[in-house]
């Protein structure tokens, strides 16, 4: 039979380079050998002797590890923040695009729009999974690769040393997570609510048939467009966040995210094509759907300004931020 | 009274701050891995065979010792010795120690005082 000794000598070598292997066992074997014959001299047992040396060294794998200089960590101290912040981004920026893009392609693919919406939000968890997997693996491989010792020193070096200038903005500035929420449910509210008034109104004509609260103008042209531009806007304010405050081309996309949505809908209430005319007729009150009408009017009148008070209010908190501590965006949020 | 848990792991802290030195200082006289522990245990610094048997490789490969394998006994042994570097930086470093411990004892004094 193997001896205990033996079995641990080639577990812990397993883990060791070639090179230095036949050192590593000759060593081990002689310290092992030299501390049971001190226990037997003790008057120990030779197999209980065995049995705790052994034990007293450890698990050979950690031990391999030490001597081997490798670390028994994935992504040590110095690399940590740096893998946080490249992850943190990466799937920020990543995932709500490719959740917009692939739920625009399956609707003009003519898909449904759960069935889009589902398959949107699939393929962008896939991408966040494989994100998080290969920018970790990267990672791990930068920790312990020899080959990879200048690279993660220049990772190390470019981002280790910290200077006040890479002081984040005064906390007020910040778009905290909790506004980003805000306007993210926001948009996912009013997307739910136009898909679910699309084919329900809560009133039927005397044929019992349910009369759509909206224009088919409205229903079949406009509203795959709009539910993008709203996707987008969503999209928008989590990059937004990302980046932690508003910047001239988040504010400049921003506006044509607004215009976009808000022509439209202007154009559409005073063509008189918003809502439904048998919708009104059914209603008994017509002119809630004529072009002329005050409803119309006033969707108009209030959809103009509140747009314009969005866009206003995005400007208005774009900051201009020297260039300097742009370049330091990478340190900033490090600290 | 502090607690087992807390003062063994701040001493703990305090002995992986000397190894090093405490390797340097005794493998002046050549001596092999197991040997090493006892005369470390003997002299009041009790420590791992796990630790100690990787750092001696450690120390080796940055050159502060220097090793050869005895192989007049039965059992052949690896011996370390301290180089001519390593005894310069365990100089350096007990000198430090000392002036650490001076500046405790100075602390400790102007406490009580």
């Amino acid at each position: 039979m193997i001896s205990l000794t033996e079995r641990y000598l080639v577990a812990a070598l397993r883990g060791i380079p070639e090179r230095q292997r036949a050192d590593v066992e000759g060593e081990l074997r002689s310290s092992i050998a030299d501390a049971m014959e001190d226990r037997v001299a003790a008057g120990e047992d030779r197999a209980a002797a065995e049995t705790a040396v052994l034990e007293g060294l450890g698990n050979p794998a950690r031990l391999a590890a030490e001597y081997a200089g490798r670390p028994l960590y994935l992504i040590g101290p110095e690399l940590y923040l740096v893998y946080r912040f490249l992850l943190l981004r990466l799937v920020a920026i990543v995932v709500p695009i490719v959740f917009v893009v692939l739920t625009a392609v399956e609707l003009l693919g003519g898909s449904g729009y759960i069935g889009a919406l589902v398959d949107g939000a699939g393929g962008a968890l896939t991408i966040g999974v494989q994100l998080a997997f290969w920018v970790t693996l990267v990672f791990a491989f930068l920790e312990r690769a020899d080959a990879a010792r200048d690279a993660r020193d220049e990772i190390v070096g470019a981002t280790g040393r910290w200077t006040v200038d890479m002081l984040p903005d005064a906390a007020a500035d910040r778009v905290s997570v909790g506004e980003t929420v805000g306007e993210v449910v926001t948009v996912i509210l009013t997307i739910g609510g136009l898909l679910f008034l699309r084919n329900l109104s809560g009133v039927t004509d005397s044929a019992g048939e349910v009369v759509p609260l909206f224009d088919r103008a409205l229903t079949d042209v406009w509203f795959p467009a709009l539910i993008a531009i709203l996707a987008a806007t969503a999209v928008l304010q989590v990059l937004v966040f990302a980046v932690g405050r508003w910047t001239v081309p988040l504010a400049a996309a921003f506006t044509l995210l607004e215009l976009a949505f808000a022509v439209p809908v202007i154009g559409l209430a005073l063509n008189g094509t918003l809502i439904n005319p048998a919708f009104a007729a059914e209603l008994g009150w017509p002119p809630l759907a004529e072009r002329d009408g005050p409803v119309m009017l006033v969707v108009a009148v209030a959809t103009t300004l509140v747009t314009a008070w969005e866009i206003f209010d995005a400007w208005r908190r774009t900051r201009r931020t020297p260039r300097a501590q742009a370049v330091a965006g990478l340190g900033q949020t490090l600290s | 009274m502090v607690d087992e848990e807390v003062l063994g792991s701040h001493r703990q802290e305090l002995r992986r701050g000397t190894i090093v030195l405490a390797c340097l200082l005794a493998l002046r006289t050549p001596g092999y891995g197991y040997a090493l522990l006892k005369t470390l245990d003997t002299a009041g610094i009790p420590s791992d065979a796990n630790t100690i048997y990787p750092l001696l490789r450690r120390l080796e490969e940055r050159g502060l010792l220097e090793s050869e394998w005895n192989t007049d006994d039965a059992r052949p042994r690896k011996f370390y010795r301290t180089s001519a570097t390593g005894a310069e930086l365990a100089t350096q470093l007990m000198t430090d120690m000392s002036t650490l411990t001076a500046s405790l004892h100075t602390l400790n004094g102007g406490g009580t005082r």
